[in-house]
């Protein structure tokens, strides 16, 4: 049997659960499913293209399907393997050997090697090609292509586990031929392949009959219809025109849920971040900032923004990142007495604490909604501010370019190791285009720097609460709640899911139950 | 004097004579008044928030419920009535304040000033009204004046087409070259002379392009680039509770259903009035042969 072979404590757990937990799990989500007629999917979006290191949210329904990630993680957080039959991160934590399973082959039936990795590896090390997968390269220096079945990681120095297992987990192969090729050629290793596509309207899957999961995929054949709105496809449902939503709104979710259907969250939520400009206005006094912390009213925000669907979260962290730590909840909850002792204690006049507006997308009634409530709290402590709504690519640039003194804005990437928070821009520890360079914070960055060099349980429990703290203290973004981007609602008859920490679409194990 | 004075109430009479015309009249009467006097008549900040009474249903404190910020509906729908009203009134202003000087200039002088004039008209009516709003809210930003501005704009050419229309046939009436003859100025002849021989056609597209400024405010603001909220408006009401007809339904009818009366209230008046005035100028004229 093949196992996860591993020095390191944490790791050595895996090599008990393995495959064989995988296949075990993956087997009790099949039994009681089963195939036999197509499972029809609505999307809200068409998707971008086909290449898996675009991690865009218009490709979460594809990119688990039609290819697969050395690794990936339990409903636990724990690694299990998938491409990568087993791995060892060496003690020195400066490399990390992967063994790519035997017998696995491409849709185009090439077996996958070493050669594979490696052409992978390298498209995900350029800038260009590697997308979303070239910032979790950072930590690697180069890599050693040991045998045919058989690649070494060597890192630019000491990396956690986390973060090494993290770049495992996102690392989808593509074949050596269709490295250059993989926005519009499918050549995965994934359960399904793509058998017609119609851009905008439809798209169909077949199965993959040399798939290497035994019993998978349980369904031979899944169509996607791309609608137009939440409220069309929440009918197509009720009609039974398809058989499940994925990546609606929590509105429509709820109300769905709340007559019947399936609703399925993943483990990948984003966290809504009130962003704040601190070298504007009166941003710069770190007393005022700090009374955003007790200012938000979280609870109405999740209600109103998400439906409830989420939770309220004083951190910038999704419930499966190992950084997460639920006192902060309480410790800062809504509190218009302290946040007005804050604001007293920040010395500034009324019209510097009135001297700046709020941005929200015009596009997103959620945000503009949101950005009312903080309006009306404020209010009550005699903020009297505006709301400055910009339309599309006006409040992008606006966003992204540091043209505002605050918004709210989610960030992803908060359900792994903490410091990928840093590939959100007012998080970033250097070049920030918000902060500006140097980044002002230097608690911040000094934490993060020591997130990255934690290695033994109470220094990286000890690293992650400095972390925190630092996070509340400078409040340069004030976490409100996390949502869930890609909401599952499905007919009652479907079953089968696989949580996947990033909330992707994961068609293998779903069937019917009747 | 006397005469003109009798011929309008007359006229006015004829109006609401008119079963429709009358119950429109009331209607929009009762809108203004009860937006203007919404603070004492109905005490409820429109923008007071209730977080924990979201989207409730009509009842004994909501009379029409809240909205998804807890809001009380029926006074975001009066005091929206005012936004609207408000709105459509400056841009009439600013409407008939450009476009019937250009077209009583352009029809009196005729010429050049004409040829110039009745083409950047042209230009003007070429731009589809709501897209050159939305270039312009755009470009000065989102707020009422801006909306009230874009408006205003919009409605430019049909003032001026019709005064430069009206100035045209009054031009060269016996009346009008009377007092041409006896060294009457061009400026004294323009606006005390033909302008006030022209006003009929013009009230009724005061009350047209009344109608005409509201929906189009409220298109603006259903696309989303109307007034920013949380100022009250019927469009931005229409366009957040179109997502909430499940939950809170009067959050959408309500609004659409001021939209509807108002608008169809103001057509309705304009074209009896329309009616009556013609008829009243033929009454006129044949009084004059």
């Amino acid at each position: 049997m093949t196992q996860v072979i591993n020095r390191r404590t944490l790791l050595a757990g895996v090599a008990g659960v393995g495959l064989a937990g995988a296949v075990a799990a993956d087997a009790g989500a099949q039994a009681a499913v089963k195939g036999g007629k197509p499972l029809r999917v609505a999307l809200l979006n068409d998707i971008v293209n086909f290449d898996p290191h675009q991690f865009s949210s218009q490709n979460a329904s594809i990119m688990r399907n039609l290819y697969d990630t050395l690794i990936e993680y339990d409903d636990a957080g724990k690694p299990i393997p998938a491409l990568a039959s087993s791995f060892a991160i060496a003690p020195d934590n400066l490399s990390c050997t992967v063994v790519l399973r035997a017998g696995v082959t491409f849709h185009s039936g090439a077996p996958l090697t070493s050669a594979d990795l490696d052409a992978t590896l390298k498209k995900a090390n350029d800038p260009k090609t590697g997308k979303n997968v070239y910032p979790t390269m950072g930590v690697v220096k180069d890599w050693t292509v040991v045998d045919p079945k058989t690649v070494r990681l060597n890192f630019k120095a000491k990396v956690p586990d986390r973060q090494v297992t993290d770049l495992l987990q996102f690392m989808f192969v593509i074949a050596a031929d269709t490295t250059d090729s993989a926005e519009t050629k499918v050549n995965g290793t994934g359960p399904f392949t793509v058998a017609e596509r119609v851009l905008g309207q439809r798209m169909r899957l077949v199965a993959n009959p040399k798939y290497w999961r035994a019993k998978q995929p349980v369904l031979s054949e899944v169509i996607y219809t791309i609608f137009s709105d939440d409220d069309s496809a929440a009918a197509a449902l009720e009609s039974k025109a398809v058989d499940m939503i994925f990546g609606g709104g929590a509105r429509a979710a709820v109300r769905l849920r709340n007559a019947g259907y399936h609703l399925w969250q993943g483990q990948g939520q984003l966290v809504q971040v009130f962003r704040i400009n601190t070298n504007m206005g009166p941003f710069r006094n770190e007393k005022f900032r700090q009374a955003f912390n007790y200012l938000l009213d979280r609870a109405a925000i999740l209600r109103v923004g998400y439906a409830g669907l989420g939770e309220v979260t004083a951190l910038p962290w999704a419930p499966a990142s190992p950084a997460a730590d639920r006192s902060y909840d309480k410790t800062y909850a809504f509190d218009l007495k302290k946040g007005e002792a804050l604001l007293k204690a920040s010395g500034l006049s009324p019209a510097e604490m009135n001297d700046w507006k709020l941005l929200a997308s015009g596009s997103s009634q959620d945000a503009v909604a949101i950005s009312q409530i903080v309006q009306g709290t404020l209010k009550k402590v005699g903020i009297d501010i505006q709301l400055e709504i910009k339309q599309g690519s006006e409040y992008v640039d606006a966003l992204l370019g540091g043209k505002f003194s605050a918004t709210f804005g989610g960030v992803g990437n908060v359900q792994k190791f903490p410091t990928r928070i840093t590939t959100n821009s007012i998080y970033r520890t250097v070049n920030n285009p918000v902060l500006g360079n140097p980044n002002p914070h230097k608690a911040y960055v000094a934490a993060i720097a020591r997130v990255e060099s934690a290695f033994g349980t109470a220094d990286v429990k000890a690293a992650y609460a400095a972390l925190n703290k630092a996070l509340v203290e400078s409040a340069f973004g004030i976490a409100t709640n996390t949502y869930d981007v890609f909401l599952t609602v499905a007919a009652k008859n479907v079953g089968g899911f696989t949580k996947d920490l990033d909330s992707l679409l994961v068609l293998r194990t779903l069937g019917f139950t009747s | 004097m006397s005469g003109s004075w009798q011929r309008t109430r007359a006229a006015a009479w004829r109006v609401l004579a008119h079963p429709g015309a009358l119950i429109s009249v009331a209607y929009l009467a009762v809108t203004i008044c009860v937006s203007l006097t919404a603070q004492w008549l109905l005490p409820i900040d429109p923008l007071y928030q209730d977080l924990a009474s979201t989207l409730e249903p009509p009842g004994a404190t909501y009379w029409f419920g809240t909205d998804e910020l807890g809001r009380d509906i029926l006074a975001r729908v009066i005091y929206g009535a005012r936004t609207s009203l408000l709105t459509a009134g400056g841009a009439v202003v600013i409407a008939a304040a450009i476009g019937v000087p250009i077209g009583l200039i352009a029809g009196y002088f005729g010429g050049w000033r004409d040829t110039i004039l009745m083409r950047i008209v042209d230009v003007l009516l070429a731009l589809p009204g709501i897209l050159f709003a939305m270039a312009l809210i755009a470009v000065l930003g989102r707020s009422q004046a801006a909306a009230l501005v874009a408006v205003g704009i919009t409605g430019i050419p049909s003032f001026a087409r019709i005064t430069r229309a009206q100035v045209l046939s009054l031009r060269q009436r016996d009346f009008v070259l009377a007092v041409e003859a006896l060294g009457g100025t061009a400026a004294y002849n323009m606006f005390r002379t033909v302008l006030p021989n022209a006003w009929s056609p013009i009230l009724v597209q005061v009350v047209i392009l009344s109608s005409v400024a509201i929906l189009l405010e409220a298109a603006l603001a259903f696309l989303g680039v109307g007034i920013p909220p949380p100022t009250p408006s019927w469009g931005e009401m229409l366009r957040t509770g179109k997502s909430y007809l499940y939950e809170a339904p009067t959050y959408a009818i309500l609004p659409g259903l001021a939209l509807t009366l108002t608008i169809l209230s103001l057509d309705t008046l304009g074209r009896t009035l329309a009616t009556v005035l013609e008829d009243r100028r033929e009454v006129v004229e044949d009084e004059a042969q």
